[in-house]
């Protein structure tokens, strides 16, 4: 579109330009290298994160294991877990998604994909640098932000060149139209660096006097969920539930209204993690209020979505992709819609400081992003090594595996979580007896934390068998529904 | 939305008003707060820390206590924490101006700590806790930090910083005693110091049920 | 659709790739895929606006009522009112207050918030004859209560038929009043109901005893006759407390 008119900037009539099958392969192609080295790097940090959570789960529950060890105590396993799954996992996984993503819809190939690998391999050095300092106690205990101030320049510098070679592809895209999936990658994609460099700047490399900090850890680590991971996890679901049934979007001004209110909300979120805590009252209303407009953006996609799968459900019996996506976005759904709760003060007075809020964060991380990103690679890996996935069999134990984990996990986080946090608040209560109420649940999550583990362990194995042996004999697709296979194996897996 | 310059001032505005409000503000408004004069003492509020205290919250940084422990007090009705004897007042900004890194913290895994340092005043109470904290509260989940600890022989005279009192599977054996390696002092010096008990303009205490 | 298990709906949108030769080049999941996704222009529902519209109103009166009025000083929404920051107004101190107070501060411990103690360690307070008057066959008074507070108890003590073999601490650091203050808390909380006990009077016990180093013991206790402060013609009546002062606060 070349109209300067405003008007035309809000017109809805423009059409995707054709993109043909040899245009997509050449562009697919140029993005092998780095999104491969960044899928497999990911994989390997989630199964290392989550062996150290499941560690940290089991030593809340039997406090004499390992305790002599100073590196595996509770207090550096726990941070060590979540940036491992964080900053090892999660944002290489998007990273990988948004730059085929971003490469597809802006159709452009990805040039000098040298530098990319070069970032990703700086990426992981620094991974490695901060988990190390955590873990010798150098950790700097600012939630989220626990890498020693001697990693997080590595990583910055990585993070900075992915950044700018992604935005660049917007600058040179073809096609006129700007899909919805593309504003999420190019707001997300602005707004991490911009979040980790302030965040570093005032906490970790000169930190401001104390009074001011929780402010602005709060705000970072909300906003990494918020405005990194929500929007590529959502980008994601945007490109792929339309791409693998084969219909458009429900509505472009929905797409629009979810945007925008996703972009003003969320930002003003962090506060809520600090209610009743030692700052000025008028930041922790807003935020309440900023997390109860939440409602907005998140029903707005939640119709979208759904009202662009109706009548293709069925679609799920075959696609492993589109199970794990549509998991993904109901669980996007669940987990606003029970932050937006959790924020309210008279709730919160009972669920802040207690295990309801790990649940929720593991219902946010895995049960939405991680389970939206195992789709994608389903999705994308096929297209990068010229193979099919050697086992629908095995991708369905993945699925169950991971499901049947992360709801046990969350339901038995959120009931301990209750009665720990009633425990709290009643002033006849002991102390003690918060704990006795979550023991019995914090077992329980321990054990989901193995069920986890077997869906990750069974996902590596077959990415690892993708690597080694790319165009592999397998013809037709791994789709689930054998008893369907002529039909689907002309379409999209 | 076809234009891209129009998409990134909207990105940028909405990011902006949010980085104003949480990040700006406080860096202008909570990071430069001063300590008030104690008309009582003639000192100032909060009271200054000693060197040790500021050196365990380094210690307590690196074994991660705040994954645990928080340190703020809370308004009732929204808590019941000064019903429950956390503190006699809510937290507020001006009690942390003495942190490096002010441990709010998320978790009561296990007890608020903003005023550890008046409910228990026994340096040696707290070693053996750290030590290992079943031997003076038996279901205590807590891990025990041994490592920050070292057993060595009796040469001559007990040494002063000894722990007293020890008991369970890791008490030393005759001959034997425990003693606190700097970083164990330093982070005792520092639960000692969590004192909020001072009396703040801006944090009434509650003067009614 | 033609059959519910045909998720081939749409038509293929790939510029017939049989006839071009590059294909071989390109895998088979690439030419299998549909077109790339667009957009529909569904409306947004009405119900949808509506709702959006309800919940931006009730964030204004939200942020009206707990914004504190948007000070830097203001940390409990619930304090203040519009009108200015945290102002504090003076008030009579009651003694049950500040009794509970410093209660939470030194007592808790032992003695729970709830002040029935620990089951075979520490005392119950509730009821106890060693708080409130129990009746003739009751030989503790309220100068046996003050001594233990001033110089501690050890050794084996029976509260409401039960024994108790711990040692409480001396708390003769606290003021007079602080002490006559605790007292008066813990003698008109849980269902206790007896009268104040004043700071004169703590004054008189300490004065009485200041030779004494070692904590009580009961046997030593017992010797000494019972006495009830509202009996003691020498003390003068204390102020009767005001019941409950309401709280200070400015309509919010």
């Amino acid at each position: 579109m070349n109209s300067p008119s405003l008007l035309s900037t809000i017109n809805p009539a423009t059409e995707p330009d054709k993109l043909d099958s040899v245009e997509r392969a050449e562009i697919d192609a140029s993005t092998r290298g780095p999104v491969l080295l960044f899928f497999g790097t990911a994989i390997f940090w989630l199964l290392m994160g989550s062996l150290l959570g499941l560690i940290s789960a089991w030593k809340i529950t039997n406090p004499g294991l390992f305790d002599s060890i100073s590196w595996l105590t509770f207090g550096r396993l726990r941070p060590a877990h979540l940036n491992l799954v964080a900053y090892g996992w999660a944002v290489p996984a998007a990273i990988g998604v948004g730059l085929w993503l971003t490469a597809r819809l802006c159709r452009v190939p990805l040039l000098h994909a040298k530098l990319l690998i070069s970032s990703a391999i700086v990426w992981n050095l620094g991974i490695l640098v901060g988990l190390s300092g955590i873990l010798i106690g150098d950790g700097r205990s600012i939630e989220w932000l626990e890498f020693p101030a001697y990693a997080t320049p590595i990583l910055f510098i990585a993070y900075a060149c992915i950044s700018v070679w992604t935005i660049i592809m917007f600058r040179f895209r073809k096609s006129g139209h700007i899909y919805v999936s593309q504003w999420y990658l190019f707001a997300a994609f602005l707004w991490f660096p911009w979040l980790y460099a302030t965040a570093n700047i005032l906490l970790v490399w000169q930190p401001v006097q104390g009074p001011a900090q929780g402010a602005i850890n709060w705000w970072y680590a909300h906003n990494v969920l918020g405005l990194w991971f929500t929007p590529i996890g959502l980008a994601a679901a945007y490109y792929f539930i339309p791409k693998v049934i084969g219909r458009p979007i429900h509505s472009y001004y929905l797409s629009i209204l979810g945007f925008w209110s996703l972009a003003l909300f969320y930002s003003w979120n962090g506060m809520h993690h600090l209610i009743g805590g030692p700052f000025p009252a008028w930041m922790v209303s807003a935020s309440v209020v900023a997390s109860v407009m939440m409602f907005i953006p998140v029903i707005t996609t939640a119709i979208n979505h759904h009202m662009t799968m109706k009548g293709h459900f069925e679609a799920l019996n075959w696609s492993p992709t589109l199970r794990f996506i549509v998991f993904g976005a109901v669980s996007y759904t669940v987990v606003s819609l029970q932050g937006t709760f959790m924020a309210i003060p008279a709730l919160n007075s009972i669920t802040h400081f207690t295990d309801y809020t790990i649940g929720h964060a593991h219902l946010g991380l895995y049960a939405f992003f991680t389970m939206i990103m195992f789709g994608s690679m389903y999705y994308i890996v096929p297209r990068l090594v010229g193979g099919e996935w050697p086992c629908a069999n095995l991708i369905r134990w993945h699925f169950w595996l991971s499901a049947v984990g992360i709801i046990l996990m969350v339901g038995a986080l959120t009931l301990g979580g209750l009665l720990q946090g009633l425990a709290l608040y009643d002033v006849a209560s002991t102390f003690r007896s918060s704990i006795e109420f979550a023991t019995p649940f914090r077992v329980l999550r321990g054990i989901s934390g193995f069920i986890l583990m077997g869906g990750q362990l069974v996902f590596a194995y077959l990415f690892v068998q993708m690597l080694l042996k790319p165009g592999s004999q397998k013809k037709s697709p791994a789709h689930f529904d054998k008893s369907d296979n002529s039909s689907n194996d002309s379409v999209a897996i | 939305m076809n234009k891209l310059p129009l998409i990134f001032v909207g990105i940028f505005l909405t990011f902006t008003s949010a980085w104003i409000g949480l990040v700006a503000y406080p860096t202008l408004n909570l990071a430069n707060v001063e300590p008030i004069p104690d008309e009582e003492t003639g000192g100032v509020l909060p009271p200054t820390t000693s060197g040790m205290a500021i050196a365990g919250q380094k210690v307590y940084a690196s074994a991660g206590c705040m994954y645990c422990h928080s340190q703020q007090v809370r308004w009732a009705p929204l808590s019941t924490d000064i019903a429950k004897g956390l503190g006699t007042r809510q937290t507020v900004a001006r009690d942390y101006i003495r942190e490096k890194v002010a441990f709010l913290g998320t978790m009561r895994t296990g007890p608020d700590l903003s005023n550890i340092g008046v409910r228990q005043t026994d340096a040696n109470w707290h070693h053996l806790h750290l030590f290992e904290p079943r031997t003076v509260t038996e279901w205590s989940i807590m891990p025990s930090y041994r490592y920050l600890y070292k057993t060595q022989k009796i040469s001559g005279q007990p040494s002063n910083d000894a722990i007293q009192g020890l008991r369970g599977p890791h008490a030393p054996k005759p001959g034997y005693e425990v003693v606190p390696s700097v970083d164990a002092k330093a982070l005792v010096a520092y639960m000692l110091s969590l004192k909020k008990n001072y009396k703040l303009p801006e944090s009434p205490e509650p003067t009614a049920k | 659709m033609s059959s519910p298990n045909t998720p081939q709906e749409e038509p293929f949108n790939e510029s017939q790739p049989e006839n071009d030769e590059n294909i071989v080049k390109v895998h088979a999941s690439i030419i299998r895929e549909r077109e790339e996704p667009r957009a529909g222009y569904e409306p947004i529902p009405l119900w949808l606006i509506t709702v959006f519209f309800a919940i931006i109103f009730w964030a204004g009166i939200y942020l009206a009522y707990n914004s504190g009025g948007f000070s830097k000083e203001v940390y409990n929404p619930e304090l203040v009112s519009w009108q200015g920051g945290g102002a504090s107004v003076s008030v009579p101190p009651d003694p049950k207050v500040i009794g509970k107070r410093l209660f939470t501060q030194n007592c808790v411990v032992c003695h729970q918030t709830s002040g029935l103690g620990v089951a075979g360690q520490f005392p119950t307070l509730v009821e106890s004859e060693w708080v409130i008057d129990a009746g003739p066959d009751d030989w503790v008074g309220d100068n046996h209560l003050v001594r233990v507070l001033i110089h501690g108890l050890g050794g084996p003590v029976q509260v409401k038929g039960v024994t108790y073999n711990n040692a409480m601490p001396p708390w003769s650091q606290l003021k007079d009043d602080q002490i006559a203050a605790i007292l008066t808390y813990i003698r008109s909380e849980w269902g206790n109901n007896e009268p104040p006990i004043t700071s004169e009077y703590v004054q008189t016990i300490r004065e009485l005893t200041k030779d004494r180093t070692e904590p009580w013991t009961q046997k030593d206790l017992k010797a000494i006759p019972p006495e009830k402060i509202q009996e003691l013609g020498a003390a003068p009546a204390p102020a009767e407390p005001a019941t409950t002062v309401p709280a200070a606060q400015p309509a919010a």
